[in-house]
């Protein structure tokens, strides 16, 4: 085995303890429970418009995602285009 | 100075735990149970018992009339929408404020702001105590509208609802009645928290009497939109996936095609419910555990009926303290997450994801309906620095979806995060001693 292989078993007990310390808190105490209201709420919604447009390349990454992804967290605001809401 | 018209920006939510956060799937644990210790594992993986279905509590005397008879006394009949008469036993439904008022209807035509009659602004110099002339006897009989609906006359024992929509906010244009019965209730949060004992406070175990649940009655607005947004920002594709380097020095690259995403979607929500109790509305889950009431949403609230004092005979209730103007920006916020969460099916070619930098809101209509919706609430207080927390045990009035929070001991979690976390760190040591 590695030396690499070695360190990252001994996070082991380490992590163990903090995910189970964690996902106990949660069960007991639900704080990131709410109303998941993006998918219970009765919504209709005509089909989806848009443009996709080839602006750049990466080349040689070795991150697996793009940065800053949040295509699944939808409660988080980005920069605002106000418009005229009536 | 800055002469814009438009109100500064709402300051963004954040925080551990923030309701902000989507919530998982429901069911879900974040580690798998089965490697878990055995005392642990039979507690998360333990059946839920079945809720008693039984008896309902006894409701009061309403001040309504039957239609048939002309009677007072008159109740909800226990586990349904009807009304019935103890003279003549006349049931008869109140009116579904969703054929009446036509609230299903229409929603691709909003324009503008809708505001029902009961979701007007609060008069600012509103009170919350009204007095009412008793008929009977001429005493005055005083209702307090920031908990009740109804007062007995404490002279002639006549019942007085508070039955026209008044300037104080205190009565909606509608009202889900209670379904699920007093001894459902309690048992099912018997069930939540049976499940939940081995890390439970002490004395939260020792007090703890479902039996004290109470039915309330909270104030949301239920709003109809239509709405379109835009948003915009970069995808990514994967092209090529290779490695370099050999044994320890190995490493995985990824080559990407970068796209502009852009993407506009135009949509209707119908009955989506928002906290009109400005406390209830604040979910901040460090400082309160609203977001229990607010997990156990949605309601059926299509089955509202007009509004009727006698269905609170006997239930608490709770006063609204938000209008329309002061609801808007959470509409829009949740307007917004509704609008990324339709438009993520159409980003499944970005395999690398997508990152949204802008995003754009129209409200071209909205429909603002106030109702009150049941939960029966247990609730716990907990000790400690600034007042300590309020953890509550809501079960949906309709539904049963229940939700809670129940404190934890501490030192009981910590030393059970510890031993694992040993006795894993004890066979990670045998592994890397071995070798």
């Amino acid at each position: 085995m590695s030396d690499d292989g070695g360190l990252w078993l001994l996070l082991l007990g380490p992590a163990g303890a903090t995910g189970l310390y964690w996902a106990l808190y949660r069960y007991y105490r639900n704080t990131d429970k709410s109303h998941d209201f993006e998918h219970e709420t009765a919504v209709e919604a005509k089909p989806v418009t848009g443009s996709d447009r080839k602006v750049d390349e990466v080349r040689g990454t070795q991150e697996t995602r793009i940065d800053g992804d949040n295509v699944r967290a939808y409660r988080k605001r980005v920069t605002r285009i106000r418009r005229n809401s009536s | 100075m800055s002469n814009s018209a438009s109100p500064p920006p709402v300051p963004p939510y954040t925080g551990p735990g923030s309701p902000q956060d989507v919530p998982p799937p429901p069911g879900s644990f974040p580690i798998d149970p089965a490697s878990l210790p055995p005392p642990i594992r039979d507690e998360l993986l333990a059946p839920d018992p079945v809720a008693i279905d039984t008896s309902a509590a006894e409701l009061k005397d309403g001040l309504n009339r039957c239609p048939k008879c002309g009677a007072t006394d008159i109740k909800q009949k226990p586990g349904s929408d009807l009304l019935i008469c103890l003279y003549c036993r006349n049931e008869w439904h109140a009116q579904r404020v969703e054929e009446e008022f036509g609230l299903g209807e229409g929603l691709d035509q909003l324009e503008g702001t809708v505001i029902a009659s009961g979701a007007r602004d609060i008069a600012a110099d509103a009170a919350s105590v009204m007095t009412f002339k008793c008929t009977g006897c001429g005493a005055e009989v005083t209702v307090n509208t920031e908990n009740a609906m109804t007062a007995r006359c404490h002279w002639c024992r006549h019942v007085f609802g508070v039955n026209e929509q008044v300037a104080n906010g205190a009565v909606p244009d509608a009202v889900l009645p209670f379904h699920i019965k007093k001894d459902d209730a309690v048992a099912r949060i018997r069930q939540f928290v049976d499940k939940r004992r081995m890390f439970a406070l002490k004395a939260f175990k020792e007090q703890f009497t479902p039996e004290n649940v109470i039915g309330v009655y909270l104030p949301y607005m239920i709003v109809d939109g239509k709405a379109s947004a835009d948003v915009s920002g970069h995808g990514e594709i994967l092209t090529r996936t290779y490695t370099q380097g050999s044994g320890d020095k190995k490493k995985t690259y990824y080559d990407a095609d970068v796209y502009q995403v852009e993407r506009h979607v135009d949509f209707t929500v119908d009955d989506l419910p928002l906290e009109s109790s400005s406390e209830r509305g604040n979910l901040d889950t460090g400082t309160n555990t609203n977001n229990i009431i607010n997990t156990i949403l949605p309601f059926d609230t299509k089955n509202a009926v007009k509004w009727n004092a006698s269905y609170l005979s006997g239930f608490s209730s709770e006063k609204r303290d938000s209008g329309v103007e002061q609801l808007r920006p959470r509409l829009e916020n949740q307007l917004l997450s509704i609008a990324r969460a339709q438009v993520e099916a159409s980003t499944s070619r970005y395999d690398r994801g997508v990152r949204w930098e802008q995003e754009g809101l129209s409200v071209h209509g909205t429909r603002w309906v106030s109702m009150y919706l049941p939960v029966w609430l247990y609730s716990y207080h907990q000790p400690g620095s600034n007042g300590g927390m309020l953890h509550y045990i809501a079960v949906n009035g309709r539904t049963g979806e229940t939700m809670g929070s129940v404190p934890v001991q501490q030192w009981k979690l910590l030393l059970a995060a510890l031993t694992v976390g040993s006795v894993l760190e004890t066979i990670a040591l045998m592994i890397v001693g071995n070798t």
